[in-house]
């Protein structure tokens, strides 16, 4: 069943008087519970890819589908679609200093209307479930980056979207922790049958998905 | 105040220290203290100097003069007459007969030009002045007499010492010409209102030394009417309901026919000073929107991060303002409170004072009216709001894309 595709999709960027083509009638369509990666080198247009998948870019032309209807960046529709269905990983962790693991990752739950005390307690059943039960009240400047990372992925998570988008999820940390974030976003596609679109340039690591593009020259090539 | 407002602004409630110690804050706090502090006494001040004022006005002058219209004087049974009739006024409080001119009041080559007024001391009719008498006694018998204390001071004369009191007579007249009449008293008490053109003319005698001295049969030259204080701003209206009952024998003139040009002119000025100093309050406001674009400025990755999560732009920037906002009025009232402390350091104050002949009064006085700091925080909490909302406005034209590029 189609989770999330972008179909013909185009997009530019002008970079000092010159105009660079990203994406060239690029096309993707990602099923429910397909783990998707998408790789290619630095600067190729991945990023841009998944912002435009994850409505928070515009395509200059071309179409985002989600699940059954067509939707885009500008629709009023577009923050409540964010919030609810889609989850976001980004390299770096974005999570609020001032705030708590447990309450960056009620965020989500908070903004969506649901109380603060009912947020915080999904939120620490969540992170328990992640392996960091003990780390709840630490601010995100007392977590090693792994850990980060993970109450990222929770946050994400904590609504139960349709989709996670994550772009270079473990492009900020050592091996280690890279292989600890990987294993537990393969966890969560084979138990809770979490639907990823994971943009990375680490290609043994993108082995890992069920689905591998590469993008070169702005266009989709299916790998594996 | 939806749930995520809530949410920040409950924890930023338990943990304010954060925000409250950076620097673009302290100074915006710092302003807003100074302006609001500065606003408030000034207004403190000057609302105090417009209530001695009005008080020492109304204390030293009677709120309704009764005269006959010819100019003539009222006989001692025609006052009786008059007095009982009065009294069935509710609105008036007391009447005090009184025969007032001017003269000359003289220590050797020093000459000043005063103003003698003559009471019946005998206790028929009340007299009103004893709570300005600050040496000596308040009743007087005939040779005694009370002097202004500026009156006195410029004279060189205080308590027990004698006074001459020249009044120049059309019935005195020699081959020299006008011979005018000298009487010596002796000085039994100092008036000291605090308003200086009265304590720097003011003479008080007894009904018959004034009198004598004009030559004339016993009389009043006018009555002095004091109004209860429910209808002391009302005297205008009491002195014409007073005209229509006695007729046209009789002029009524209200306090406000002589003194209310100068306490509207104060008021003027009171209000005049409070604009000029909401421009301060103002001046504080820039530090405000750069307190509030520090801040926008530093949480850019946290506006980001709610903008991708699903957050509205309108629901940032109000989470925002509750947070600024709240320093800024805490800002205010301490202003106020400042303010408030300032006023009572200046009137407390030993150091300068008012000069009587150019300001009337010699005394600074501070009144923190209600309606005034209503005023106050009103006015300055409006434009702070407004200099909190201006730079927030910025955030609706921040594209999440670019936020998350730009980091």
């Amino acid at each position: 069943m189609l989770c999330i595709a972008g179909y013909n999709l185009c997009k530019s960027y002008n970079d000092s008087n010159q105009n660079i083509q990203v994406l060239r009638d690029s096309t993707l369509e990602v099923n429910e519970g397909d783990l998707v990666c998408i790789t290619g080198q630095s600067g190729c247009g991945k990023s841009t890819l998944l912002h435009i998948l994850g409505l928070l870019d515009a395509p200059d032309s071309g179409r985002v589908v989600f699940g059954d209807r067509e939707i885009s960046s500008s629709f009023p529709e577009a923050p409540s679609i964010r919030n609810k269905e889609l989850g976001f990983v980004f390299q770096f962790h974005y999570l609020v200093e001032d705030l708590t693991a447990k309450e960056n990752v009620a965020l989500p739950m908070i903004i969506s209307g649901i109380s603060s005390a009912k947020a915080q307690r999904e939120a620490s059943t969540l992170l328990g479930s992640l392996g960091l039960g003990s780390r709840l009240h630490s601010y995100p400047n007392q977590l090693s980056g792994g850990e980060q990372q993970r109450v990222s992925l929770a946050r994400a998570l904590i609504n139960r979207p349709r989709i996670v988008l994550a772009d270079e999820p473990t492009g900020n940390l050592d091996p280690e922790h890279s292989a600890e974030v990987w294993q537990m976003m393969q966890k969560l596609n084979k138990d809770r049958n979490q639907t990823f679109v994971i943009v990375t340039h680490d290609i043994e690591s993108a082995k890992l998905a069920n689905l591998t593009y590469n993008l070169a020259q702005g266009k989709l090539n299916l790998l594996s | 105040m939806d749930k995520l407002e809530r949410f920040f602004f409950s924890r930023y409630l338990k943990s304010p220290k954060r925000n409250l110690l950076r620097f673009s804050f302290v100074f915006m706090t710092l302003g807003i203290v100074l302006s609001v502090g500065i606003l408030s006494a000034g207004l403190n001040l000057f609302e105090g100097y417009e209530r001695s004022l009005k008080e020492v006005l109304l204390g030293s002058f009677p709120h309704l003069t009764l005269q006959k219209s010819s100019g003539e004087y009222f006989g001692e049974t025609e006052t009786s007459l008059l007095v009982q009739q009065l009294t069935s006024h509710s609105e008036i409080d007391q009447i005090t007969p009184a025969m007032n001119y001017s003269v000359m009041a003289r220590n050797e080559n020093k000459v000043r030009g005063a103003n003698l007024t003559g009471y019946d001391f005998s206790g028929k009719y009340p007299v009103s002045y004893a709570k300005y008498i600050k040496q000596g006694k308040s009743t007087l018998h005939s040779g005694e007499i009370i002097v202004g204390s500026y009156l006195a001071s410029e004279l060189g004369k205080k308590l027990g010492d004698q006074l001459q009191v020249v009044y120049p007579r059309l019935d005195r007249i020699s081959a020299l010409g006008m011979f005018p009449a000298e009487f010596n008293f002796t000085i039994v008490g100092i008036y000291s209102s605090g308003f200086y053109e009265s304590d720097r003319s003011m003479l008080i005698s007894t009904v018959e030394d004034a009198q004598s001295m004009l030559n004339i049969l016993p009389g009043f030259g006018k009555l002095e009417i004091h109004l209860d204080k429910e209808y002391i701003d009302q005297a205008a209206d009491v002195a014409a309901t007073l005209q229509g009952s006695l007729g046209s024998e009789y002029s009524v003139y209200p306090w406000t026919m002589f003194s209310a040009g100068l306490l509207r002119l104060v008021a003027m000025e009171k209000w005049l000073i409070f604009i000029i100093f909401c421009f301060l309050v103002l001046i504080a406001g820039i530090n405000v929107i750069s307190a509030v674009t520090t801040i926008i400025l530093d949480k850019t990755n946290e506006i980001a991060v709610l903008k991708t999560l699903g957050s509205s732009s309108r629901s940032i920037k109000r989470m925002l303002s509750y947070q600024v906002g709240l320093v800024a009025l805490a800002a205010i009232v301490a202003g106020q409170a400042f303010g408030a402390l300032l006023s009572f350091i200046v009137e407390k104050q030993g150091l300068y004072k008012l000069k009587g002949d150019v300001y009337f009064i010699d005394s600074l006085t501070a009144s923190i009216s209600p309606l005034n700091q209503v005023i106050i925080f009103a006015v300055a909490a409006s434009l702070v709001t407004l200099c909190i909302h201006y730079p927030l406005r910025q955030i609706d034209r921040m594209q999440i894309i670019e936020l998350l590029r730009n980091q």
